[in-house]
């Protein structure tokens, strides 16, 4: 067993676990614990468990997202002030200015990997179960607490048809128009759903400013190019894997919704529509006082009714206004 | 003021990290601390190059050791090391850390080690003319 291996035992071990539970809690209310539908069910439920748990990662990592999209106006002057210098040391006095205004503003971009990489081991985790499963069943095995039995129901369990671990281009011995059809659903749907949520993130959630800087160039073509890198890795997972992929991807969309609804960036689309909303049930807007925004209304309105300002007139013209006057 | 170099001039002219002060008992104590600077040169030369920039820190944490074990021996920079290696795990908010003062003094920018100058850019910038004064201004905290 390698360190890989080492690592990923523990994971491994509450994927099973938590898929076992499902599988106990569906047949106990009396589902059939050998149909496809309920194995696919206990993977939706995986799905649901794993995305709750990471939920403060999530958090911390749009905290840090929207952190980098700010200082991007400053990261350009930064840029622009070191531009055309390339001996070492401005280098170096470049990175420590850039160090210091990601400390600043509270985002660090190589602390900002931290909720991937404990991501990821999960992700890998339930990416092995799922794919050992066909091997384990062919030698009898159990996979940590799934028995060798449930490992048996697990493998041979279809869905419309279709094996639950057979891939689009490896279709096994089940109905492969079945696997080709769903695959390809389930591969749209993770593509869009993958799209939808770069798209809002970038469109309604970015301040102004942030939109003008090459970086939202840089995340707009990523925006285009994801789902077809998805797309094209998406031929080569098990259907199993794809519906945990798919629901996962639904789960994102919608914590992104709710996240972008309710506590959009500063100066962005997003926070103009929150804006409204609360002024038409009579809130103050986000980060002011009911009081404050009174204030600044009323003031408003006097400047309103003050009408044009009145030019300032030098002391000559004054004189000569007054003698025009008085004349 | 004797005549200004430029700031790649400076760098290629830096001295060596190694501490060698004269007499044989002194040199021998001396030993530790230069096995040290010269693992840890190797270190900077061949490991680090691969990763590219990672730390979160400013220095990084191979920069921050290398000055430490320069500046403060073998004891005390094996001491920092390990507290800024503890310091630097993926829950740290990172930002600008450098290595305290004290220890061996450089008489001047010339006389200063290259890690030295490294880890503070804006020191042996001022001195030098490619940097006009406000730069080193804006960035008195630089200064050790």
């Amino acid at each position: 067993m390698n360190f890989f291996d080492l690592i990923l035992l523990p994971f491994k071990w509450i994927v099973s676990a938590v898929l076992w539970v499902f599988h106990e809690l569906f047949t106990l209310i009396g589902a059939d614990p050998t149909s496809g539908l309920t194995w696919v069910l206990c993977i939706v439920g995986l799905t649901l468990v794993m995305r709750t748990l990471t939920i403060p990662l999530f958090l911390k990592q749009i905290k840090s997202m929207r952190g980098m999209q700010e200082l991007q106006p400053e990261m350009a002057k930064l840029q622009a002030k070191y531009k055309g210098k390339k001996d070492q040391l401005s280098r170096q006095a470049m990175a420590e200015e850039q160090m210091a205004l990601y400390k600043e503003h509270g985002s660090n971009p190589f602390a900002a990997c931290l909720p991937i990489i404990v991501q990821m081991p999960i992700f890998f985790a339930l990416f092995q179960v799922l794919r050992s499963v066909p091997q384990a069943a062919q030698n009898n095995e159990a996979i940590h607490l799934l028995t060798p039995e449930m490992v048996h129901q697990f493998n041979e369990s279809t869905i419309f048809g279709a094996p639950l671990f057979s891939t689009l281009m490896q279709p096994g011995n089940g109905n492969h128009a079945a696997t080709i059809i769903l695959a390809l659903v389930m591969i749209v749907a993770m593509s869009a759903t993958q799209f939808i949520t770069q798209r809002q993130l970038t469109a309604r959630n970015m301040s102004d400013s942030a939109k003008e800087s090459p970086m939202y160039r840089q995340q707009q073509m990523m925006l285009y190019l994801f789902p077809i890198i998805f797309a094209i890795g998406g031929i080569n997972f098990p259907l199993g894997v794809l519906v945990y992929w798919t629901v996962s991807n639904l789960w994102s969309m919608g914590q992104q919704w709710w996240v972008i609804r309710n506590n959009p960036t500063k100066g962005s689309q997003a926070e103009r529509e929150l804006n409204e909303r609360r002024a038409a049930k009579g809130l103050p807007p986000v980060g002011m006082t009911k009081k404050e925004h009174e204030e600044k209304l009323v003031e408003q309105r006097e400047r309103a009714a003050a009408g044009q300002r009145t030019q300032p007139v030098s002391k000559k013209r004054q004189k000569q206004q007054s003698k025009k006057n008085n004349g | 003021m004797t005549a200004r170099v430029t700031p790649e001039q400076l760098l290629a002219q830096a001295p060596h990290e190694y501490c060698l002060p004269g007499g044989v008992l002194r040199t021998l104590t001396r030993v530790p601390q230069n096995v040290c600077i010269a693992l840890l040169k190797l270190y900077r030369a061949i490991v680090s190059p691969l990763y590219g920039d990672v730390c979160r820190y400013f220095p990084s944490c191979s920069a921050y050791a290398l000055e430490a074990f320069t500046v403060h021996g073998a004891v005390r920079g094996l001491g920092l090391t390990v507290s800024r290696l503890l310091r630097c795990h993926p829950w740290a908010a990172g930002g600008i850390d450098r290595v305290p003062a004290g220890g061996r003094e450089f008489p001047s920018p010339a006389a200063t080690p290259k890690i030295v100058l490294l880890n503070h850019p804006n020191l042996a910038r001022e001195s030098t003319h490619d940097c006009p004064a406000r730069h080193g201004a804006a960035q008195g905290a630089n200064a050790r």
